[in-house]
């Protein structure tokens, strides 16, 4: 990205104090969100988000697998996020890799909650076909096509859709297997069971300039930011997860202001993306 | 030959882009360039040094793959092979002591991805507007029990 000078540093800055961005837009709206499910058939679910120029595409495969011994009843998730390098010539070759696992971390915080599964966004009961013994391990690929600041935000709201967009196949299980042998099992090729997507959070970033918060900024806005806060917040207004990122140190009292800020945006994002899911599922239908 | 789809400027960062679809295989192709060399050695001071970078997403083929970035053979052959060939139609002595950087993703992979690579580099490179002596485009063909087919 090209510097920015002085006086372009400042008219960044002033303009966010007085609630009028660079684009025209005021500090917590967000850039124009098109979405569109079932762009990649030989996944279980996918879905391809734009926010004005980001585009990130995410995909969830599933497979049989075994749970894990310390957790038999509970299903395994892993995310897993790549910066293409169509995205930055700097992503070229391993240099995508520092992002690649920030994102994925902080997207490991706030959807999948603690080790042992308490609080997460994702429901992994649901994924358990014997318990034990078999298993769904969803593997969920974030690939960011495009890159326009707000990475995270976009990841988010692209693994929910893809999430929404997943079948499951239904399994048969045949009976009268031993307690110690692996049983058989039969895919349906024909049955899926949808996911269960009504707990799954929204990522907010809110991003620090100066004095005030902004919402979905630009790689210009980022660049001016002294910290920024990555809260998800799911449908009930509870925060799924919290990543902070930048140098400067918050006191504690911002850090509560923003999550307070982060929950009334949380509802207007919410809104417009299940909205945006809901048409694009029809349109795919269609 | 499967049906055809193109689509430029899917990606408008770059300064030329393109996605290609042939059936059921998608690429997406960016061109960066012709910018500044970022490594002073590699510079050519009667022409432009072209790059490639070919990786394919973790979701592209039925199965799930992780492969290592930037290091697996396959990817490292097509990198050359797209390279070579874009190099020979693009007019390189117009653009001397510069680099013009093409990456192209795999998105989908059902068989021919090497030429929907090629396709949509030109692609890419007519949206850059970077001059050409041609466009180049590829299809690949076989042999199915001594009738020829192509892919």
């Amino acid at each position: 990205m090209v510097g920015l000078s002085l006086g372009e540093q400042h008219f960044i800055q002033g303009g966010i104090a007085q609630d009028l961005r660079c684009d025209g837009r005021k500090r917590l709206t967000y850039r124009p969100i098109h979405v569109e499910t079932g762009v990649i058939p030989q996944a279980n679910g996918s879905a391809r988000i734009r926010i004005g120029a980001t585009e990130v595409i995410a995909s969830v495969k599933a497979e049989l697998g075994k749970p894990s011994l310390s957790q038999p009843d509970k299903g395994k998730v892993f995310i897993y996020i790549d910066c293409s390098s169509t995205a930055e010539p700097a992503f070229e070759g391993r240099g995508g890799e520092e992002l690649s696992a920030e994102l994925s971390t902080a997207l490991h915080c706030c959807l999948l909650g603690a080790k042992s599964g308490a609080g997460a966004g994702i429901d992994r009961t649901s994924l358990v076909v014997v318990e034990g013994k078999i298993c769904w391990d969803l593997y969920i690929d974030g690939l960011v096509v495009s890159s326009d600041g707000n990475l995270l935000d976009a990841l988010g709201a692209a693994i929910k859709a893809a999430l929404s967009n997943t079948g499951i196949p239904s399994v048969k299980v045949t009976a009268g297997a031993a307690s110690d042998e692996q049983p058989e099992v039969d895919i349906s090729d024909e049955e899926f069971l949808q996911f269960d997507t009504s707990g799954v959070p929204v990522i907010i970033t809110l991003t620090k300039v100066g004095r005030e918060y902004i919402v979905d900024a630009t790689p210009e806005e980022e660049s001016q930011m002294s910290s920024a806060i990555s809260i998800s917040v799911n449908k009930k207004g509870h925060i799924c997860g919290i990543t902070k990122r930048g140098g400067a140190g918050l006191d504690p009292s911002v850090i509560l202001d923003m999550v307070s800020v982060a929950q009334y945006v949380s509802g207007k994002l919410m809104n417009k993306l299940d909205s945006e899911i809901a048409s694009a599922e029809a349109e795919d239908e269609s | 030959m499967r049906q055809i789809r193109a689509e430029i400027g899917a990606v408008s960062k770059a300064d030329g882009s393109a996605i290609f679809e042939m059936g059921n295989t998608k690429v997406i192709a960016a061109v960066y360039g012709p910018r500044e060399v970022q490594n002073r050695s590699q510079q050519m001071s009667d022409q432009t040094l072209v790059r490639c970078e070919y990786s394919m997403a973790n979701f592209s083929t039925g199965d799930r793959m992780r492969k290592p970035k930037g290091g697996d053979r396959r990817s490292t052959e097509i990198s050359l092979v797209i390279r070579q060939t874009m190099e020979a139609c693009i007019l390189t002595h117009l653009m001397p002591r510069s680099q013009i950087d093409i990456y192209v993703q795999v998105l989908q992979a059902d068989g021919g991805t090497r030429s929907a690579c090629i396709n949509a580099a030109t692609l890419a490179f007519a949206d850059a507007g970077i001059p050409m002596r041609d466009l180049v485009t590829s299809c690949s063909a076989g042999y199915l029990h001594s009738t020829p087919l192509g892919i």
